[in-house]
């Protein structure tokens, strides 16, 4: 599904990501773990197309992605999330997930200025389809409210609701539980699942660590741009390096 | 043979010229982040200043250039206490505050003053300079060895001074400074104060060239754009630098075609830059 | 159907009785002043739809004097009819917009400012280089509108049938660009906004969008330029010069850009204070850039944002079930309707 071969980004005199090479499987829950700074949201920023690698390539669904701008990359399938914004703050729920459905409920200017009967009903189905979605999330009572004052957990999930929409084959989760309570964290992790399920594979970046170990098929860790450890999750977490790189930053116990 | 060096000396002297404007807009943009786009109206009043004192109160001529500094730096200082501090930083918003100064300016300018014929400015020193076939009134040269002396006292401020370093650390990263202990806020009233300094002399050195009028500023707003965006807005090196280039442009293509089509070029110049390399020919890349 | 709020009443019955009645009680020099508001009118909600997308184009006055400049070429030049001419005249203004749209959509922010007034000053300066075709410094005549044959005692000459084609001109402007805001389309403009990142991930070409809303901004510009040549009976480049872009940014700073009506707010109350401020005309201008200044600091949304910060000092007190009809959305009414019969 999504290939990384010797992938590296360098600014300037700093190496981000040094010849990372990765390997996600169709239908599968990929983590990406590593301590903060190691580069992981350079490398989702890498396979989404909004940065270029300096060095290396990447292949999504065989294809040769790399250099192609995000738009490009979405409609071939490949949808993220990002930390903490992934919505429009000054729309309604319901809108923000009708606006992400853009790629695949073609429209045109003139449509949009007849609303003619055909138009009205695309929109309609749209609408729908977006409804659908929202209520799949648990956000639909909160569908007319403003994405701008939902509460934090609310705002993750639909910015999950929004990459949806896209109808991607792959998806990239920037960090989807962070800042969330073991509840919603659970719920979080549950809905992922369930994407899994539906045939549309995910590649995260999260810190908790639990989360990851429960959901994630494999993990990869990456320290400083260059990768330490891969597998199942529970080896990973045991691996000694990994350890090692945890405990010199953050503080984050292995749960087994 | 002598057409050369003439080019040269004319080249020099609207680079100059470009350099003393620009640099002062482009201070402003690294400190405060906006626009001042009354720069052009800070350059008027130095030469209306000049006007006033030497032409009709007959000072000498240098003395009413150092009041016109005085002056336009204390307009700029006051600007930023009362106007663009409530900008925040947000470019746009700047930008029309600016333009509210602008009108305001102008307006004052002319009720006090009028509109109408242009008022010229006796030269202070009508003497030819003229060496090897080259010539220009000394009136028009100085505003070369008066430009190297202002930026290179800029420079020794921004180098040596506590304030000007302050200046410095705020235009590279206000968050960092302001941890520090500098005060951003007296930055920007400072750089503000500076830039519009240079700009009033810019007015001053050329009112007796140009004659002065209540809009004489708009023409120079633009190309000071074309400087500051080209070398890099925020840049001081590659804001001279780029004075350098469209002073010498600008005078090639006037004596060979005119004034118009040498805006033009300008113009395009700046377009080409733009589409290729955004952030000017010295500034740093954005992401 | 939602329910109409007071202010859309007012709109609706009210303002058709002025619009139509005025010109017959006034002067011909006022109802030439309300030409050329409604003239503005399009300007500010054209230039709106650019700033959906975060642009603030410099060179949207240049675009009408496209528009203008096109229109005398196309009736004068070419005699081509005026009714042909106009629609004619925005397409090219159009495209104009759409070839510098392009690489000014890959620009942000000042460089973007700059960017769009170097574009519209280059068009400018070529108007005033080159004398053929576009009379130089001096500008061009244009023809009287010549509309029907038939329609002979309606003199397009004239002040009061001129406000009329104007007028109707305004209105299809304003009801198109009215839809295209509301529409999805003016959403993903909006969105582009919001959150770009966001929008290219979701796979919106933010490029091609920008690009969109700028010719189509443009479009409008030029039909309102088309307007304006028609009555002037001669362009000339200084009437689309700077001055005049800065009014246009003072208007739609001054009445806000976030809702479709905030410029027109801004144009229309600004218009009315310099024509009540006649005898003070040569203050006009200070006064002008002393409200904008103020303006920005102390109300920095604009006029449309003054009823949202005045409605809780209303109803202090007042028990609500439901928060008040909102004054004008940016999002689609029909989308989100709570009244849809299906849920």
């Amino acid at each position: 599904m999504l290939e990384l071969h010797a992938l590296t980004k360098a600014f300037g005199q700093n190496t981000a990501v040094m010849s990372l090479d990765l390997r996600l499987r169709e239908g599968q829950i990929m983590g990406l773990i590593g301590p903060n700074g190691s580069g992981k949201t350079t490398v989702f920023n890498l396979v989404s197309g909004f940065l270029t690698p300096t060095r290396g390539r990447i292949y999504f669904q065989g294809r040769d992605i790399t250099g192609l701008p995000p738009h490009k990359i979405a409609r071939l399938g490949l949808a993220r999330t990002f930390q903490l914004t992934a919505v429009f703050r000054e729309f309604t729920v319901l809108e923000n997930v009708i606006l992400c459905c853009h790629l695949h409920s073609g429209t045109n200017l003139w449509q949009q200025f007849l609303r003619d009967r055909k138009t009205r009903r695309k929109e309609k189905s749209v609408e729908y389809k977006a409804m659908g979605l929202l209520e799949w999330m648990g956000l639909k009572e909160l569908a007319f409210d403003r994405a701008g004052d939902l509460p934090h957990g609310h705002v993750a999930g639909l910015g999950i609701a929004n990459a949806l929409a896209a109808e991607p084959r792959l998806i990239l989760l920037d960090e989807p539980v962070g800042g969330m309570n073991p509840t919603e964290t659970e719920e979080t992790m549950e809905r992922i699942r369930r994407v899994r399920d539906n045939g549309i594979s995910v590649f995260l970046v999260e810190h908790d660590m639990r989360a990851v170990l429960s959901t994630c098929d494999e993990v990869t860790c990456i320290n400083f741009g260059n990768k330490i450890a891969e597998g199942p999750p529970r080896a990973v977490c045991e691996h000694p390096e990994v350890i090692e790189a945890y405990l010199g930053g953050e503080v984050e116990e292995c749960y087994l | 043979m002598e057409f050369i060096g003439q080019t040269i000396l004319n080249g020099l002297m609207t680079s100059s010229f470009y350099a003393l404007i620009a640099v002062g807009l482009t201070l402003v943009f690294g400190v405060m982040h906006i626009v001042n786009f009354a720069h052009g109206e800070f350059y008027m009043i130095g030469a209306y200043t000049v006007w006033v004192l030497y032409a009709k109160m007959h000072w000498p001529f240098f003395l009413a250039v150092l009041a016109a500094l005085i002056i336009v730096g204390l307009l700029g200082f006051l600007s930023e206490h009362l106007i663009f501090r409530h900008a925040k930083g947000n470019v746009l918003s700047g930008f029309i505050m600016a333009v509210g100064l602008v009108f305001v300016l102008q307006t004052a300018v002319v009720k006090i003053w009028g509109v109408g014929k242009m008022k010229p400015v006796p030269a202070a020193y009508p003497q030819l300079l003229d060496f090897g076939g080259i010539s220009t009134s000394w009136q028009r040269f100085i505003v070369i060895p008066v430009t190297i002396l202002l930026l290179g006292a800029l420079w020794f401020f921004l180098d040596r001074f506590r304030l000007g370093r302050a200046l410095r650390a705020s235009a590279l990263n206000p968050e960092a400074a302001a941890l520090q202990g500098i005060s951003v806020k007296k930055s920007a009233s400072t750089a503000l104060l500076i830039g519009s300094a240079l700009a009033g002399a810019a007015g001053a050195l050329m009112a007796p060239i140009m004659s002065v009028h209540p809009y004489m500023g708009h023409a120079v707003i633009w190309t000071a754009f074309v400087v500051i965006i080209v070398g890099g807005a925020g840049n001081i090196k590659g804001t001279v630098l780029a004075s350098l280039l469209f002073g010498f442009l600008t005078t090639i293509i006037t004596t060979l075609l005119d004034s118009t089509i040498a805006n033009l070029v300008n113009v395009l110049v700046m377009l080409v830059v733009l589409a290729i390399r955004p952030q000017g020919l010295t500034g740093h890349a954005e992401h | 159907m939602q329910n109409i709020s007071y202010r859309q009443a007012f709109f609706i019955g009210v303002f058709p009785i002025i619009a139509v009645s005025a010109p017959f009680t006034l002067s011909g020099y006022k109802v030439d002043l309300l030409t050329n508001l409604l003239i503005n009118i399009m300007l500010v909600s054209s230039f709106r739809l650019i700033t959906t997308t975060g642009g603030w184009s410099l060179a949207h006055i240049p675009m009408m004097g496209c528009g203008a400049y096109a229109s005398a070429l196309f009736t004068g030049a070419l005699g081509v009819p005026f009714l042909i001419s106009l629609p004619l005249s925005g397409l090219t203004a159009g495209l104009i917009g759409a070839l510098i749209g392009y690489p000014l959509a890959r620009t942000k922010g000042f460089a973007f400012f700059v960017a769009s007034f170097a574009a519209g000053e280059a068009i400018r300066l070529s108007w005033m280089r080159f004398k053929v075709p576009f009379g130089g410094h001096s500008g061009l005549m244009v023809p009287i509108p010549d509309l029907f044959e038939s329609v002979s005692w309606l003199d397009f000459s004239t002040a009061v049938p001129y406000y009329f084609l104007t007028l109707l001109v305004t209105l299809i402007c304003l009801a198109v660009l009215y839809r295209l805001d509301r529409s999805r389309i003016g959403n993903t403009l909006k969105a582009i906004e919001s959150h770009e990142d966001l929008t290219r991930s979701v796979g919106i070409n933010r490029t091609k969008y920008k690009v969109i809303a700028f010719s189509v901004g443009s479009f409008f510009a030029g039909i309102a330029g088309v307007v304006l040549a028609h009555r002037l009976w001669a362009i000339e480049p200084h009437q689309f010069g700077f001055t005049t872009t800065l009014y246009l940014l003072v208007w739609v700073v001054f009445g806000g850009s976030h809702t479709f009506s905030g410029p027109i707010y801004g144009v229309v109350s600004l218009t009315l204070l310099a024509e009540v401020l006649r005898p003070l005309a040569e203050w006009v201008p200070m006064i002008f850039g002393a409200i904008i200044i103020l303006t920005l600091i102390f109300l920095p949304d604009g006029l449309e944002s003054l009823p949202g910060k005045i409605r809780p000092y209303l109803w202090k007190g007042k028990e609500r079930r439901e928060p008040p009809p909102p004054a004008e959305e940016t999002r689609p009414g029909p989308m989100a309707a709570p009244e849809s019969s299906e849920r």
